[in-house]
């Protein structure tokens, strides 16, 4: 750990350490609305399949989790349950925004309950556009953020200044 | 009988409904004064419109002696046309004039005197005998918007009335809990009363119903209000 | 390590001390209050249930709502009418044609505008495969709810099958969007009757299945039979519908008594099922009947879509006359209704939506009493509901 900490990772031992950690992401569900159901087909469905891509759906805790997909209509009521799943997640965590309603209210643009998008809150890594997205599109979405893992830099997510939930 | 029935009058050429007319007929005669409106839309449903004072009791007669133990909702409704219109801030969609605040109110069907109604829906569902139904409405003076609960007659009513507490600002005594059902604790203000604004709406302009937006080459349509992206 | 900020160890000791607040409160002197969600996977959905426990045993419950409350019944006041129809798909999103359904139903009558008998045959198959689609997740769900997991990749697996017939028709799986004040979008693609009549067996053999996994599973029936009953008179009074009625013994089916003229339920020679013990087992196993009796109806229209146009004449600008009507279909989960109140405006007045599952969970802090804690979760998941339904 001390290589990391000091931020003299040699390049080869990070592209190592990220090809293990993409490919074997733990992914919480906080499935809300309709989204939820298509994300029930990536992950539970034989046809799409998401163990595939090296991600292991329902996880027990979000403590285990290392990407949180959040799927569904956010609403002001909700928002104070999903910070405190956040906060309860180990470093490093990602965060999936799917759907129209989670990146920005979607059909509930004006209404008064909803929250217009997630990250008002959270930071996100991935948006999935769509209404609901079709299951292949989350998968899209995972293989995004698998690339964006590939291409960490190991020290500067250490020394990064680590994200605190207001 | 009732004071003012508008069926009749309103209909005269219109299909007859002989099955709803008849249990109108028989419903208006165990209520009595109770009832201050009523309609009939043939092949559609019946309504009855009675004092705020003889809600419960109308409500108990319906169930126990007509056999509507169903209970179908319960809501309100605000008859007041919103003061912000449909939000159609755009000139494509000025073809409908904005309602006149000042207007007098104007309610739906078997009539009605205040802002504020409440009504219920029950059912009759034992077979063989036809499915029937009817609607019941309650007019309540904006000065005292409460009416007495009907949870002892249908359970059921709980839900619906803490919504319609919390949507419409309507008390109904006698309840044994209005608490909030959808929104947090803190949330002030009743959404489903007219005067209620969408926020949303207001600071960020509907751009309109038919998409104006003007193609990059092209001038836009107009004297330039149609687009709205920009307030 | 680096050291922690004062910052972080006070947020790190909130969450703790939240944590603790929110799974599990102990009392020590009256028992235990026990919180299931807002987000649990129990109750599929975020609704959150909190039970007060002495021992095992349940001494009352109470459900909150509006996790998911999206307001609308607000909405629609400033949309038009064919905006709605995309608004309200989101409402039971299992089976989101029969969302559709009673609404345009409601702005017909107003209109006074038939579909034609095409129009009508294809609205009914897309509402029967809608339920379809939403049952079939119920019957997997049910599984999952019991500890068995293999159901629900059987019922995913199937339903794409279904969800492909009706994107093959409508171009949406979820949200179709396809019923119009007057008719259809479109008409069925070519050789979609063929395909559809073999996705209805597949269905067939699926609910076969079913049956042999899990209703003839003593585990099932022990966990199920006996437990949470409804009373036919309580299901009433709690305004209950669709199999949840039903299952205690009401023989109210509103395909069949609602007198509804856009459906053609009518043309076709199919059954209600009840049964009279009222129980979570009467629930599933009702609901399970539900699933086959559709796939008849399907097929059986499917033999019998008379030609024609799929479209009435309609005005090209969609104003409803003022009036109110109620229209009330026996969707998947129940009756569902739209109190339609125009005032001749290119927008709804005010619609009052009846969800089914809203009356149908109603009725859980009374038969929670006196439950055991287990016991929660098959009522629950017996009740079926879809927290849109609920919250709107």
């Amino acid at each position: 750990m001390g290589l990391v900490e000091s931020g003299k990772m040699p390049k080869p031992l990070t592209s190592l350490l990220n090809t293990a950690r993409k490919y074997s992401l733990w992914a919480y569900q906080w499935g809300l609305a309709c989204c939820a159901i298509e994300m029930g087909a990536a992950f539970a469905s034989p046809r799409y399949d998401v163990m595939r891509l090296g991600v292991i759906p329902l996880p027990a805790s979000p403590r285990q989790a290392d990407v949180v997909v959040i799927s569904g209509t956010v609403t002001d009521k909700m928002v104070p349950s999903i910070k405190r799943l956040y906060e309860q997640m180990a470093d490093p965590k990602y965060v999936i925004s799917m759907g129209s309603c989670t990146n920005c209210g979607g059909p509930y643009w004006d209404s008064y309950s909803v929250t217009k998008g997630i990250d008002q809150v959270l930071p996100v890594d991935v948006y999935i556009p769509g209404c609901p997205p079709r299951p292949e599109a989350l998968l899209e979405g995972i293989v995004l953020l698998q690339q964006r893992i590939g291409r960490e830099d190991m020290a500067d997510r250490w020394r990064g200044d680590p994200l605190v939930v207001q | 009988m009732a004071e003012a029935t508008d069926t009749a009058a309103e209909e005269a050429q219109a299909p007859r409904d002989e099955e709803r007319e008849a249990l109108l007929a028989e419903m208006t005669e165990a209520l009595g004064d109770a009832v201050v409106g009523s309609h009939v839309a043939p092949g559609r449903g019946l309504w009855l419109r009675v004092t705020r004072d003889a809600w419960y009791d109308a409500v108990e007669t319906v169930k126990l002696r007509f056999g509507f133990t169903f209970f179908d909702f319960l809501s309100g409704i605000d008859w007041m046309p919103s003061p912000w219109g449909r939000y159609e801030d755009a000139a494509v969609d000025t073809g409908i004039p904005r309602p006149d605040p000042d207007a007098p109110i104007e309610t739906g069907v078997a009539g009605g005197d205040t802002r504020f109604q409440v009504f219920c829906r029950l059912a009759d569902v034992r077979r063989p005998a036809p499915h029937r139904n009817v609607v019941l409405k309650a007019d309540l003076p904006d000065d005292d918007l409460r009416i007495r609960s009907i949870v002892p007659l249908f359970a059921g009513a709980n839900w619906h009335e803490r919504e319609c507490w919390e949507m419409f600002g309507i008390t109904f005594d006698g309840h044994p809990g209005l608490r909030h059902l959808y929104l947090p604790s803190e949330f002030e203000g009743h959404p489903l009363r007219k005067d209620f604004p969408l926020l949303a709406r207001l600071v960020k302009p509907w751009p309109g119903i038919v998409d104006v937006e003007p193609m990059p080459d092209e001038a836009a349509p107009g004297d330039g209000d149609t687009a709205g992206g920009d307030a | 390590m680096t050291a922690l900020t004062e910052r972080q160890q006070l947020a790190y000791v909130d969450a703790q001390a939240a944590d603790a607040r929110v799974n599990v409160e102990l009392e020590t002197d009256e028992g235990m209050i026990l919180n299931l969600g807002p987000q649990h996977p129990a109750t599929h959905g975020t609704l959150r249930v909190t039970a007060k426990l002495d021992g095992e045993q349940v001494v009352w419950a109470d459900v909150v709502p509006g996790y998911m409350h999206r307001g609308y019944e607000k909405l629609t006041e400033v949309r038009t009418y064919p905006q709605v129809t995309t608004l309200i798909n989101r409402i039971d999103w299992l089976g989101s044609f029969a969302n559709e359904v009673p609404f345009i139903l409601a702005a017909e009558q107003l209109m006074e505008i038939e579909a034609p008998p095409r129009a009508r045959c294809i609205r009914t198959i897309l509402f029967e495969m809608a339920r379809i689609a939403n049952l079939v997740i119920f019957l997997g769900d049910l599984g999952v709810q019991l500890g068995a997991v293999t159901p629900t990749f059987y019922a995913f697996r199937d339903r794409e099958h279904v969800l492909d017939q009706i994107e093959a028709v409508t171009g949406g799986r979820f949200h179709p969007n396809f019923d119009r004040i007057g008719g259809l979008k479109d008409d069925l693609p070519k050789g979609w009757i063929a395909d559809t009549k073999a996705v209805m067996a597949r269905i067939r053999s699926f609910c076969d299945e079913m049956e042999d996994l899990l209703f003839g599973n003593e585990i099932f029936e022990a966990r199920t039979r006996g437990v949470g009953v409804i009373p036919a008179e309580v299901a009433l009074a709690y305004g209950l519908s669709g199999a949840n009625l039903r299952a205690s013994g009401v023989d109210w089916d509103l395909r069949r008594d609602g007198g509804i003229s856009g459906l053609a339920h009518d043309e076709v020679d199919w059954k209600v099922w009840t049964h009279p013990d009222g129980d979570s087992f009467a629930r599933c196993w009702v609901r399970l009947q539900e699933t086959r009796e559709a796939t008849h109806i399907v097929d059986q229209l499917c033999d019998g879509l008379p030609s024609g146009p799929i479209m009435a004449k309609v005005p090209r600008v969609i104003k409803v006359p003022p009036g109110e009507a109620y229209v009330e279909t026996e969707n998947p989960l129940g009756a569902m209704g739209y109190y339609l109140v125009s005032k001749g405006d290119l927008g709804p007045f005010r619609v009052k939506i009846r969800s089914a599952s809203f009356s149908n969970i109603s009725v859980v802090p009374w038969v929670l009493k006196g439950v055991y804690v287990p016991d929660i979760i098959t009522i629950l998941a017996s009740l079926y509901f879809i927290l849109g339904d609920i919250d709107r």
